[in-house]
């Protein structure tokens, strides 16, 4: 019990008097605050989680249709790449440029949903997928040999794997990827096949890195090639098959391309049996050898120039496609942060709605304090206090929910769409969003508190009725 | 006892706007209040004793004239100085008590001496103290759950907080049945005389005649100033 009144006991005693209007318009301005918030950090977390992934890469060079799909594609495993780039090409680009790597990466195959980049040892050595923050390793190696698979730390927390895990890889990402062999134009995804024949040991799991590099598992170039070169040689005996018999029944591979060869090739294939046409890729990841302390070499135009006159490849900036992709982006995220916009502006109505339905019943009260000595400013500014008031709980609980709400968006979002977003509020965003709260609970407070200092004293003290 | 004059009212002219020219509502010549003084106002309805007493108390700007509480001209200060000057040195008592809902009788005590020169850690001593001299032994319950008497009682500590030195009676028995009244009247008297305040009550009870020495008809108090301006 404290020892005198204030306008503050006048005015938490006001709040409280209507408690469940207090507590409904508290958590209305808190949810506007809240959804104002998150979009807000999804925008800006987003934007990070697209920024990263692309790492210390100048160029994606690709056979996709344009510059934007083959960075979604080969960054952000949207796909698998359709076409793939002919082995001579990534020769040719790797001897032609001065480089400071080109790590040719091949997508297609998957495993239980998660993409498998085929790449190189150089993909680990060289690339970053962040810049300035290599590749790290929770345990085991990065691959070195054919039939070694390293797992990102998502791939790993969903799969379950551990090191010297056993894994077949499946074929086709159980997409609507039309291979070749597959053309049977069912609808619905054609589940592509396992090769499990050809089974793969967990050497390595890897750090998180929040890109989309962490759904995916990597291994040698060389072990997808050989499962490539034995597709091939599949699809040659098959078609030598169909020819002497077209519908034999017990046919130990049928047209789904069910690879089940129990009692085929042991070992299938190696090394050696592969050709240059097996030796397919769908990206080249290159960085131009630049100076120390800088990354953006003075030739990059130049070379982006003439990669770009070349028909058959794709040559995107993966810097200038996410810009660009947010320009597109950035309005929807701009409507979005209007609509929370309005959403907070109708709670501040609410605010002044709770209040306005308050004066009512608050015109004795007020005329009381006139008597006692309440200048008519002073009420004016106990009733702006009082919604401001509401404001600043909202703005606070609506900070909390936000950073709660967050949490499980990004779950979800991880969850079902695999993009690993970090979301960070940063203490100006903040602080502005809660200054802006205040001021909206002050701005709806204004229209109540001149009802209170235009109440008429007298009339409101005589008895009612 | 000081010589301040607790009220003082010199050729005070009041007209509401829309009214004819020369209508005046309120319209006093000269009227002084001594301290500790109690008078009676009589008058019925629409002889402007309302007006008066919101001139007196400084809720409605003076137009012609001037007032002076407690020595202090109302028209030379700013309103919020008004309201404050109110606050310090008129209490108010009401036909409904007009106690604040939701705070308790110390509270709303307390309320009045937020207003006063009375440092704040002193409030809740000092209303104390004033609600057990008056009789209230539950300083802390909600007035809602005192009887009539006792909420008087609190709405007259209120109105004493700040040892004001006039109280301004607005038909204080109006509601109540004769045997209350008559104990509310003794209270409102004996409280003003003993902490030395002038009290200017407005009343048509006709009971309340004997209980005043000084007793002024609102109606002659207006004629007054019209014969005096027609001389």
């Amino acid at each position: 019990m404290s020892n005198s009144m204030t306008d503050w006991t006048i005015i938490l005693r006001s709040l409280r008097a209507r408690l469940f209007s207090t507590i409904t318009t508290v958590v209305t301005v808190a949810v506007a605050v809240a959804l104002m918030l998150v979009l807000l950090m999804m925008r800006d977390s987003g934007r990070r989680a697209f920024e990263r992934g692309s790492g210390n890469m100048h160029l994606l060079v690709s056979a996709d249709a344009s510059p934007l799909v083959s960075i979604l594609n080969g960054i952000f495993y949207a796909n698998p790449p359709r076409r793939p780039i002919a082995w001579s090409k990534y020769q040719e680009i790797a001897a032609k440029f001065p480089l400071d790597f080109a790590v040719p990466t091949q997508l297609g195959d998957s495993y239980q949903g998660n993409p498998v980049l085929a790449t190189t040892p150089e993909f680990f050595t060289k690339f970053q997928p962040v810049p300035k923050e290599p590749w790290k390793l929770v345990s085991g190696k990065f691959f070195a040999t054919e039939w070694q698979v390293v797992l990102g730390a998502r791939a790993a927390a969903t799969t379950g794997l551990k090191l010297g895990d056993q894994i077949a890889l499946t074929h086709g990402a159980g997409g609507s990827r039309d291979t070749g062999a597959s053309k049977d134009a069912q609808p619905g995804p054609a589940p592509g096949h396992v090769h499990s024949e050809f089974k793969y040991t967990v050497v390595g799991i890897l750090e998180p890195t929040g890109s989309a590099h962490d759904r995916a598992l990597f291994t040698n170039l060389n072990s997808t090639w050989i499962i490539h070169a034995f597709d091939r040689r599949e699809r040659a005996e098959h078609a030598a098959d169909s020819s002497k018999d077209h519908d034999h029944a017990d046919h130990d591979h049928d047209h789904d391309h069910d690879h089940d060869h129990k009692a085929h090739h042991e070992p299938p294939m190696t090394l050696a049996d592969i050709t240059d046409e097996d030796r397919k890729v769908t990206g080249l990841y290159l960085r131009l050898i630049t100076r120390e302390g800088s990354d953006s070499p003075a030739n990059l135009p130049q070379i982006f120039d003439i990669l770009r006159r070349d028909p058959t490849i794709t040559v995107a900036q993966p810097n200038q496609e996410i810009t660009r992709l947010f320009s597109i982006v950035g309005n929807i995220d701009q409507i979005l942060v209007g609509m929370a916009g309005v959403v907070m502006a109708s709670s501040g109505i609410a605010i002044m709605l709770a209040l306005y339905n308050s004066m009512e019943q608050r015109r004795r009260q007020i005329a009381v304090l006139r008597v006692l000595g309440a200048s008519q400013t002073r009420i004016f500014g106990l009733v702006l206090t009082e919604s401001a008031l509401v404001g600043v709980l909202g703005a606070i609980l609506g900070l909390v929910i936000s950073l709660l709400g967050v949490r499980i968006v990004t779950a979800i979002m991880r969850d079902r769409l695999g993009l690993v977003i970090e979301p960070l509020l940063s203490p100006e965003v903040a602080m502005l969003v809660v200054v802006a709260t205040i001021a909206l609970g002050v701005l709806a407070g204004f229209i109540p508190a001149l009802m209170a200092y235009r109440t008429p004293v007298a009339k409101n003290l005589k008895p009612l009725g | 006892m000081s010589t301040t004059l607790a009220l003082h009212i010199r050729s005070l002219k009041f007209q509401y706007p829309g009214t004819a020219d020369k209508q005046w509502t309120v319209n006093i010549l000269d009227f002084k209040l001594a301290p500790a003084e109690q008078t009676l106002l009589t008058g019925g309805s629409g002889s402007g004793k309302s007006t008066l007493l919101q001139l007196v108390a400084g809720l409605l700007d003076i137009q012609q004239g001037s007032i002076e509480v407690a020595g202090v001209s109302l028209a030379s200060l700013s309103r919020a100085k008004r309201d404050l000057h109110r606050g310090r040195t008129t209490g108010m008592i009401f036909q409904t008590f007009n106690l604040l809902h939701g705070f308790s009788a110390c509270e709303n005590v307390m309320a009045a001496l937020m207003f006063s020169s009375i440092p704040p850690s002193q409030h809740r001593a000092t209303a104390l103290q004033l609600l057990a001299q008056l009789g209230i032994d539950k300083p802390d319950s909600d007035p809602d759950r005192l009887s009539v008497g006792q909420q008087q009682r609190v709405a007259v500590a209120r109105a004493i907080a700040c040892k004001p030195a006039l109280i301004l009676a607005d038909e204080p028995t109006a509601s109540l049945d004769p045997e209350n009244a008559g104990g509310a009247m003794d209270l409102i008297q004996q409280t003003c005389r003993s902490i030395g305040a002038a009290l200017l009550c407005v009343s048509h009870d006709p009971a309340m005649a004997s209980r005043f020495e000084r007793r002024i008809s609102l109606r002659d108090l207006n004629a007054q100033a019209t014969q005096e301006a027609a001389r």
